[in-house]
């Protein structure tokens, strides 16, 4: 049963697996799904894993299960479809009567009052018909009927819906605040980044070593000797490098702001330091990059288990990484150029990765992405790409 | 199976008001016998539920608050080598120090697991743990049994509990994990949600203050650039604050005098923020 939902759905986006289904058929057999609205529950609750994917559920639960759900309606209901219906006629009478697969012409003989009739007794049979139908399963499904339009296999579903459908409640769309496309905020990257963890021991030593207490208790001939270590916490050191210069990076501000915001709390011992483009003679310590540089070749004095962030979107003129004069601040020029000052930090740092708030699929047409890629790991500035970079962090090299 | 179903079908509790939608659910998880993973954010009911589940049920309510340090093994049992060590030292308890299992102690799961009659057995905040615990835990849950390496003892599940899972996370939890719970995502209360559930919080609430309070409830949670908005706790607490004030008049309300800030906001610079956005109002 709904072998079809299930596939639509995955056409659609959602993970949904093969056992989750079977215990939808679970569900089913064993009768707690009575209705539509259950079903769309129910399915819900056991298919789809993620808020994220509620909106498109919504979408493709509409689009499923549209203009199925009839009961016959009463006449009253089907007067006021039949008005909406002679609106639409008036609107558009070319597209309504080839709907209905009749000539236009003929509709046009009729006065308002007859159209109104003729249109009831349409819509009469067409209830009668759904109403034999016994599933709710069907071609139906397929027909292209949507908000606006109407079409004989199936009625407009707003229309004619009793209380609240399923379907109808599936077409509020209610979820769509959740569905990925959503921005980073702050949490997101938490999670993120809430992994990147080294546990060194340290502290007073207030942790009971059992095995080794008993190793000493049993040497000891059984007279206790209690030893203890010291507790596990939390040492990394991690140094942010973010690009915050130039036009370029503009777009991007407020997500690294968010990404630097919350490493400030996270880390205990975190160095942030800026540059404009490409990484030269200096980092700064300060924003606007004047007052306090930080000389790259002293980086070499830091600890070599630091994990190196650099933050930028890694275009500009190739020459700006390539030339022996590349930067465009004349007092940065030193006879080095910044490719070679990048391929030492990464030397420097085994721990180093680039995360690039340009999507992924924009790389390829960067000359200088391309060569950067060569020296740093590259990571999208998105919950996957952090969640690959920290993982990538974490990993023995 | 039907008489079952009947007894044990899940449709509110005194203090808790359930929407139609999440009963449902609730109830079919309980049927198909599988955890429910709750998320949504923080103050909409995750936690709750389960209490309501247990209450309305009359099944007892084992809390399971998941910690970053956890280990597995702690949810399940303890063996207490310490106090062991102790008492073959000492020999001063009524314990026999032979016995192993007299050391043995059931951590949450395992109580759920021990208990002779059904509970629920809520796991809040799995979020916290690693993935390897999630789903090493769902595993557990899963076969409803665990073995006690120290005495090679397994220990089944006299009854399978209902599990309630809370998770705050943004971010999803893995694959397996989820693949084994069945989902549902509580949103933020709208307002006619929240009257109701401040009409069972305060039956004898008048109008005036119910609809006051609620307006301005919403129109503070609108306001940018706070870092934690307030939830219906806060709002709870909040209305419970205005009623205790004997010099608190309904019409301070709606002259745009809000006291008692500090309640709905918890944040230092959160407080700051309203403060002065509820200042701009009254101008």
């Amino acid at each position: 049963m709904f072998v079809d939902f299930f596939y639509t759905l995955k056409k659609g986006g959602i993970p949904v697996s093969p056992t989750s289904f079977l215990r939808l058929q679970k569900a089913l057999s064993m009768g707690l799904i009575n209705s539509l609205t259950d079903l769309y529950t129910a399915a819900r609750a056991i298919l789809v894993k993620s808020e994220r994917y509620f909106d498109l559920y919504d979408q493709v639960f509409a689009h499923h299960f549209e203009g199925i759900e009839f009961k016959a309606p009463d006449p009253f209901e089907l007067s006021e479809v039949a008005r909406a219906l002679f609106e639409e006629w008036l609107k558009d009478p070319g597209s309504l009567a080839a709907a209905l697969g009749i000539h236009e012409d003929d509709l046009c003989k009729l006065s308002p009052d007859e159209l109104l009739d003729y249109f009831l007794d349409r819509l009469r049979e067409q209830a009668e018909e759904h109403h034999g139908g016994s599933k709710w399963i069907g071609t139906m499904g397929t027909s292209p009927v949507g908000h606006s339009g109407y079409n004989p296999g199936g009625l407009r579903v707003g229309g004619i819906s009793r209380g609240k459908s399923a379907v109808k409640v599936a077409m509020e769309r209610r979820y769509r605040d959740y569905s990925q496309e959503g921005p980073l905020t702050q949490s997101q990257m938490g999670e993120a980044l809430k992994r990147l963890r080294n546990m060194v021991p340290c502290g007073p030593k207030d942790r009971i070593n059992i095995r080794e207490t008993i190793y000493q208790t049993v040497k000891n001939a059984g007279e206790i000797e209690v030893v203890f270590d010291r507790s596990l916490q939390d040492r990394l050191k991690v140094i942010l490098a973010i690009d915050n210069g130039g036009w370029s990076m503009d777009p991007y501000v407020e997500i690294v702001q968010t990404l630097f915001n919350y490493a400030r709390s996270q880390f205990k011992d975190l160095k942030t330091v800026f540059f404009h483009n490409t990484i030269y003679d200096y980092l700064w310590e300060d924003p606007p990059r004047r007052y306090k540089p930080l000389a790259v070749d002293e980086l070499v004095r830091l600890d070599q288990e630091t994990r190196f962030f650099i933050v930028g979107d890694a275009s500009m003129a190739p020459y700006e990484l390539m030339a022996t004069d590349g930067s465009i601040y004349i007092e940065e020029r030193s006879g080095k150029p910044s490719y070679e000052r990048l391929r030492f930090i990464a030397e420097t740092f085994p721990y180093s990765v680039w995360i690039n708030p340009k999507p992924a699929e924009q790389w390829p047409y960067t000359h200088t992405i391309s060569i950067i890629r060569e020296m740093f790991p590259m990571f999208e500035l998105n919950l996957d790409g952090l969640e690959n970079a920290v993982t990538y962090m974490m990993r023995k090299h | 199976m039907q008489g079952e179903n009947q007894t044990t079908r899940f449709t509110g509790a005194s203090k808790y008001v359930l929407d139609e939608e999440l009963a449902k659910i609730v109830n079919i998880t309980m049927v198909l016998e599988m955890p429910l993973l709750l998320k949504g954010e923080p103050g909409t009911g995750k936690t709750m539920l389960a209490h309501a589940i247990a209450e309305a049920l009359n099944m007892r309510l084992i809390v399971l608050n998941v910690k970053s340090s956890m280990k597995l093994i702690d949810t399940l049992y303890q063996y207490d080598t310490l106090t062991r060590l102790n008492d073959s030292r000492f020999g001063d308890s009524k314990r026999d120090v032979s016995n192993i299992e007299e050391y043995i102690k059931m951590g949450k799961i395992g109580q759920a697991f021990v208990s002779d009659g059904r509970v629920v057995l809520l796991i809040d905040e799995i979020d916290k743990a690693d993935s390897d615990f999630q789903d090493d835990m769902l595993d557990i849950l899963d076969q409803m049994e665990f073995d006690i390496i120290e005495i090679d003892k397994i220990i089944k599940a006299k009854n399978r509990p209902v599990i309630v899972i809370t998770s705050n996370a943004k971010k999803d939890l893995s694959d397996p994990f989820l693949g084994r719970c069945n989902f549902h995502h509580i949103a933020f209360p709208d307002p006619d949600m929240m009257r109701r559930i401040i009409h069972v919080h305060f039956p004898d609430i008048s109008r005036d203050l119910m609809d006051n309070t609620i307006n301005i409830f919403y129109r503070l949670r609108e306001i940018k650039g706070i870092e934690k908005k307030p939830a219906t706790r806060e709002l709870i607490n909040w209305i419970r604050a205005l009623r205790t004030d004997p010099d608190f008049r309904v019409q301070d309300l709606i002259e745009g005098d809000i006291p008692y800030l500090g309640v709905l906001f918890k944040k230092s610079p959160d407080y700051f923020v309203a403060r002065e956005d509820v200042a701009r109002f009254r101008m």
